[in-house]
């Protein structure tokens, strides 16, 4: 059968690779925490890495805006040309298409009405963490995607059941895949609203806290309202690592990096799951 | 009144990496707004365009070079 091999976590930013020169000290401390995880991930050998992202209002608009969505192309964007913004060069990364139409049919079956996508484009969401975690872009990604964007969005306590479902997705696969899940997002900030670059390392020191002591279902029972007005709009993404916290429940997490970067507008934190 | 189509406005320049400092009315041509809503986009007046109901994403995309950072 297949079998779960790494769980963890990183926050994303375009300024992690739009504004190289920024904030050395914090950078080479957070990217020293990338550097370790990609060494775990390696030795870990995985053959697909599942990514719990969230899209940036650049696939899904509100003419179209679905809660999760699977996205079973065999290849995904990460980045486009045209998002130059990032300063990574274009390329394509391999999908997980069959994984990926297999999760869908399943979720179907088991409750989870998942929006599919053949085509999707990623900006830092996927293409800055796969930039320094996986930079051979030789392994494939299959991308769940939840809407942490644009409100309403559901709850935490959903996303908690979604990742518990996907886990026992994985276990019950027929091949001998290794298979990592690697979660990206948070931790606070605040984008594009009127107090932007604001960051509570308070709030996030708990969330680390909270993961590094097994107790990460408790972050299951945030309410939206409890994270916009602790974490920010961008905390909302913790929807991502909530997913992959409840594929390793009751599992210890250890913090390989955290650094609250002023110029990258976000509390960074990188976690490896004791799996 | 919905504020779609202002995030249309914005959504249309995000996807094209197009960033402006303003938008006037003579790039908002078959765009279904109101007064106020072109008034802030004319006037680049973020917090209008956040409190009119403009995703904050988007106004971050688009307005990229009015933040410090």
């Amino acid at each position: 059968m297949a079998s779960l091999v790494a769980a963890c976590m990183t926050s994303h930013a375009p300024n992690m690779t739009a504004t190289p020169a920024a904030a050395p000290e914090q950078r080479a401390r957070f990217l020293a925490g990338l550097a370790e995880m990609r060494r775990r991930l390696v030795a870990a050998r995985p053959d697909l890495v599942i990514m719990f992202v969230n899209d940036h209002v650049q696939n899904f608009f509100y003419d179209n805006l679905p809660a999760y969505c699977v996205g079973v192309g065999d290849t995904h964007w990460a980045p486009k040309g045209a998002a130059s913004f990032l300063k990574i060069p274009q390329r394509q990364v391999p999908g997980a298409g069959a994984w990926g139409k297999a999760l869908l049919a399943a979720g179907l079956e088991a409750g989870f009405d998942l929006a599919v996508s053949h085509d999707l484009e990623f900006w830092d969401d996927v293409s800055v963490p796969a930039h320094f975690l996986m930079p051979e872009g030789t392994l494939p990604i299959l991308p769940v995607l939840t809407n942490c964007v644009a409100p309403p969005l559901p709850t935490p306590r959903r996303s908690w059941a979604l990742g518990q479902f996907i886990r026992r997705f994985v276990d019950a696969q027929p091949g001998h895949e290794r298979v990592a899940m690697i979660a990206t997002g948070g931790i606070s900030h605040w984008i594009g609203v009127p107090n932007t670059g604001h960051i509570s390392p308070e709030w996030d020191r708990w969330v680390l806290d909270t993961i590094a002591d097994g107790r990460g279902e408790e972050l299951a029972g945030l309410t939206w309202e409890q994270i916009e007005r602790d974490g920010g709009n961008g905390g909302q993404e913790i929807r991502n690592w909530i997913s992959v916290l409840a594929a390793v429940p009751g599992v210890k997490g250890e913090v390989l990096a955290y650094e609250p970067v002023k110029e990258w507008l976000t509390g960074c934190g990188a976690v490896w799951m004791q799996v | 009144m919905s504020d779609y189509h202002l995030n249309r406005v914005l959504y249309d320049r995000a996807r094209e990496h197009k960033m402006a400092e303003s938008i006037g009315p003579d790039e908002l041509a078959g765009y279904d707004l109101t007064a106020e809503e072109r008034a802030a986009l004319a006037a680049g007046d973020l917090d209008a365009l956040f409190r009119l109901g403009a995703n904050p994403y988007l106004i971050r995309r688009v307005f990229r070079r009015r933040y410090a950072l």
